[in-house]
């Protein structure tokens, strides 16, 4: 398992350009504030023995429930979201007997329209990996320790959303 | 950004996303020990509101380990988890990854 780079920094507001990943022979979880990369992820899985990637992206919206939303601002516990992330794609992986699973999540400042996730997973045959990249993306949203700020520009501020409930959670200004 | 280590007989804890807007912190010392049964009135002693707002719906970490808070309060005192010096505490809202 190898760490890059050593995560010194528990909360978020790390430098721009900044990648956090584990991984393992078949298994990719990261955290970074650049841009993702839908290839690279593909790649990461692709595999001799696989039948089948199913790639999820997703992207940021620009409205919550009609409300006009400027852009997204993700934040995150960094070790212990990593960790949640490595724990789901090894229970994906042995659930659905994927050939390999990655899973990235981008953080800080998320512009309207770019992807936020991105999940691939490769399996020997479709309905698997279309079932493991369903259940990947819900057990993310569930559990991961990543949080999204939706910002609706001027006066307003934003609101922290919670994926539970979708309510808005404490205003802030 | 790098958290600090906490000053002797405290502990570190973070707040994210709406208890950092709540508090208007990302991380504050605290002294320690203290029995994690008491955090929840402490913090409210500190900023008040903050519990039916934001720690009612939130979870906790120790040392990145969830703890059961409610639990606590009425368990077997000889289980009772206490907070250490030197520890990292977290509180965990409702997560929306995605």
């Amino acid at each position: 398992m190898t760490t890059e780079p050593p995560s010194e920094a528990p909360l978020e507001e790390a430098p721009a350009s900044t990648t956090t990943a584990i991984s393992h022979p078949d298994i990719y979880v990261a955290l970074t504030h650049d841009l993702l990369n839908a290839q690279e992820i593909m790649d990461k899985v692709r595999s001799p023995e696989a039948g089948a990637i199913v790639l999820f992206a997703g992207t940021t919206r620009n409205n919550f429930a009609g409300k006009p939303v400027k852009e997204l601002h993700y934040t995150s516990y960094l070790p212990l979201a990593i960790s949640t992330l490595e724990k789901i794609a090894f229970a994906q992986k042995e659930k659905h007997s994927l050939n390999k699973i990655a899973i990235i999540h981008r953080l800080g400042v998320v512009p309207i329209g770019e992807e936020s996730i991105l999940i691939a997973v490769s399996s020997p045959h479709r309905k698997a990996a279309w079932e493991a990249g369903e259940e990947t993306l819900e057990e993310c949203k569930a559990k991961v320790e990543v949080w999204k700020r939706e910002e609706f520009g001027g006066d307003e501020g934003g609101v922290w959303r919670a994926n539970r409930d979708g309510q808005a959670g404490v205003r802030i200004s | 950004m790098t958290t600090p280590k906490p000053p002797p007989g405290h502990f570190n804890i973070l707040y994210f996303a709406s208890a950092g807007s709540y508090t208007a912190k990302n991380v504050e010392a605290l002294p320690a020990p203290l029995p994690l049964s008491e955090l929840f009135g402490q913090l409210e002693e500190r900023y008040k509101g903050i519990r039916q707002n934001v720690l009612d719906h939130s979870l906790v970490t120790i040392n990145l380990a969830y703890v059961d808070v409610d639990g606590d309060e009425e368990g077997d005192e000889t289980k009772k988890v206490v907070i250490q010096e030197g520890d990292e505490v977290a509180i965990i809202p409702p997560v929306s990854s995605g």
